[in-house]
């Protein structure tokens, strides 16, 4: 059936997104929907939710408000917790149901601005596009907001990640292992957006000489900051044993000539041999797929479910916008390293190797969380 | 680029006024676009030879996809005016406000500015601000002027102060501000009377004052506005003069 899950999960929402990735940057984050709701959006998808305190709250929007257009009540309910909570920023965003009201929410935001003296960012989540989309948004309007000044780069080349979430890298201790990797490659860290740093670390994002865009959800910020401050941009994740090294030199080559570089998608997936398939993220999936055939020279082919520019895909990766394209694709191929919720649609005799991904499959699978940073491949293949 | 919402009640003339100043805009040399926002998608059929465009709500209705191009749901009338209606749902269904900010978000993701470089984007407007569907025309990013199209009944009247009062309310939003009255003349006992009152009241000025004419109705039959029918009629060089008033002053805004 086109675009419809019968067996394998859903990707999390914009919603989860913006939720992720404004976590632990003291921000509030307003999502107007039904009471009961964050339970979705930052429960199931949110490992830190029980260890760390954020600032998410719901509206407990109603009936009777969604009909009644009463944005007035939204606005006087946010403007007073945010009086109490003193929040840096605040970031309200939708889901279905005000997606069918029409509700304008950056019209809202500047209202709540108006009122609070504190920043407010009106995002346009819906519910209908993936996480990647919220995240990106949230990113960008933070940094755009509050990365305005042009700072003095040091001697010593400096770097920020862009487009971390627990959402790509759960807490496998991945985020932890690109920053030593990082530090290894020669590069001091400015920020880490938005794991491990501050709204403070992230204000000095233009001071770095490079930016290591981890996730898609980060491209809009990196070519934010590239228009802005000129910094170049990197994308991929140092996976595996080789990888990393292709990847850190690619970085140097950036911080020093002010190029951008994807050598997640510098491969090619052509031809008719029988590949290892990976779905998921396409920059992470990228650079597992180099990972891999650079470690134990098997071809590999990206399978792409979510939104991504084109520019992040090889030639011969493939798009896929159902769970039937993702079964005809594992059913030609001589692998499948995927979330284990990929596994009902793969052929038993196509070998299925296990790779939780919390976007895919929440904190179903987390425990078996792998952190595949700068170290050898877990898998035979 | 100067972006006009044109409301007023149902019936009093706002797709008469609006294709007649697209066409004016056009005779100016202008590149226009008409966004009708009525599900009854008849704003633009006097630019059009009496041949209407596709409606974006009947597109999705009948393609069950989205346009790829804006010509799926676009046509080229009257002085190179870029005619779209955004039509509506199946009558008795679905949500009519809803599909406006549909076909809007539809527009901008066709890069419909961006590719075609308006001077001039008006936005015919269901006479009532029903929901929030209706009021998207003047969201931040669309119209940035309001005119309200009234004669001098009361009804007419009534719903132009309505339409102010919405307009008003989203002062805090960003959202459009209203330029001013056009007056429709429908031979009402002490017209011009009635809508100065009203003008005044509100602090707005009468900005056009459109004479009832029979002409109007004529080159409406045969498809076409009075300006493209004749432009040297005394009814044409109304609008044409209201035209040439907002580029002056989109001109020295600017």
């Amino acid at each position: 059936m086109k675009q419809t899950a019968r067996i394998i999960s859903i990707h999390a929402a914009d919603t989860s997104g913006v939720c992720s990735m404004l976590y632990e940057l003291g921000g509030m984050v307003v999502v107007h929907d039904a009471s009961g709701c964050n339970s979705t959006y930052s429960t199931h998808d949110e490992p830190r939710w029980y260890r760390q305190d954020s600032m998410i709250y719901i509206s407990a929007l109603t009936e009777a408000d969604a009909v009644l257009g009463n944005d007035e009540k939204l606005i006087a309910d946010v403007t007073s917790a945010a009086r109490d909570l003193s929040p840096r920023f605040i970031a309200i965003c939708g889901a279905p149901v005000p997606l069918l009201a029409g509700t304008d929410f950056p019209a809202i935001a500047a209202e709540i601005e108006a009122r609070t003296g504190i920043p407010c960012f009106g995002l346009h989540t819906s519910g209908m596009h993936s996480y990647l989309t919220g995240a990106s948004e949230a990113l960008e309007a933070v940094v755009s907001h509050f990365c305005t000044d042009s700072l003095l780069r040091t001697e010593k080349p400096t770097a920020n990640i862009i487009g971390a979430t627990p959402l790509d890298f759960s807490i496998s201790g991945a985020t932890d292992s690109i920053r030593a990797w990082l530090a290894k490659a020669g590069f001091e860290l400015v920020s880490c957006m938005a794991v491990g740093s501050s709204l403070d670390d992230i204000r000095r994002a233009s001071s770095a000489h490079v930016n290591l865009v981890v996730s898609s959800c980060g491209l809009a910020t990196a070519e934010l900051l590239r228009q802005r401050f000129g910094t170049p941009w990197v994308a991929g994740v140092p996976v595996g044993e080789r990888f990393p090294a292709v990847l850190a030199e690619a970085l140097s080559d950036a911080a020093e000539s002010g190029k951008c570089a994807l050598p997640c998608a510098e491969r090619d997936a052509t031809g008719s041999a029988k590949r290892i398939v990976i779905p998921g993220e396409s920059i992470f999936s990228g650079s597992l797929a180099r990972a891999v055939e650079l470690d134990t020279g098997v071809p590999c082919r990206v399978l792409c479910p979510l939104e991504a520019e084109d520019r992040l895909l090889a030639p011969g990766d493939q798009r896929i916008f159902d769970e039937d394209a993702a079964a005809a694709a594992f059913a030609g191929a001589s692998g499948v390293i995927a979330d284990p919720m990929y596994a009902p649609v793969c052929p038993p005799d196509v070998p299925f190797r296990r790779l939780p991904h919390e976007a895919f499959s929440g904190r179903c699978y987390r425990k078996e969380s792998l952190n595949l940073i700068d170290r050898p491949l877990p898998w035979r293949l | 680029m100067l972006k006009l919402a044109i409301y007023g009640k149902g019936g009093i003339g706002k797709s008469t006024v609006t294709s007649n100043l697209a066409a004016a805009f056009a005779r100016l040399g202008r590149k226009v676009i008409q966004i009708g926002c009525d599900p009854k998608a008849d704003s633009t059929i006097n630019l059009l030879g009496g041949e209407p465009v596709l409606p974006v709500m009947n597109f999705l209705r009948e393609h069950d996809r989205e346009p790829e191009r804006i010509e799926e749901i676009a046509k080229t009338g009257f002085g190179g005016v870029l005619c779209i209606e955004t039509g509506g749902p199946t009558p008795g269904l679905g949500c009519a406000g809803r599909g406006i900010i549909t076909t809007f978000s539809l527009l901008a993701d066709l890069r419909l500015f961006e590719q075609y470089k308006p001077d001039v984007v008006l936005y015919d407007v269901l006479g009532d601000v029903v929901c929030g569907g209706f009021a998207a025309p003047i969201r931040e990013g669309y119209a940035s002027q309001v005119l309200i199209v009234t004669s001098g009944e009361k009804m007419a009247l009534y719903a132009a102060n309505n339409i102010n009062s919405a307009v008003h309310n989203f002062e805090d939003r960003g959202y459009a501000t209203v330029r001013g009255i056009v007056l429709n003349r429908r031979s009402v006992d002490r017209e011009e009377e009635k809508v100065r009152a009203f003008a005044d009241a509100n602090d707005l000025p009468i900005v056009a004052d459109i004479p009832r004419s029979d002409d109007i109705i004529r080159y409406e039959d045969m498809g076409k506005t009075v300006v493209e029918g004749d432009p040297g009629l005394d009814v044409s060089k109304r609008f044409l003069a209201l035209a040439q008033l907002l580029l002056d002053e989109e001109k020295a805004f600017e």
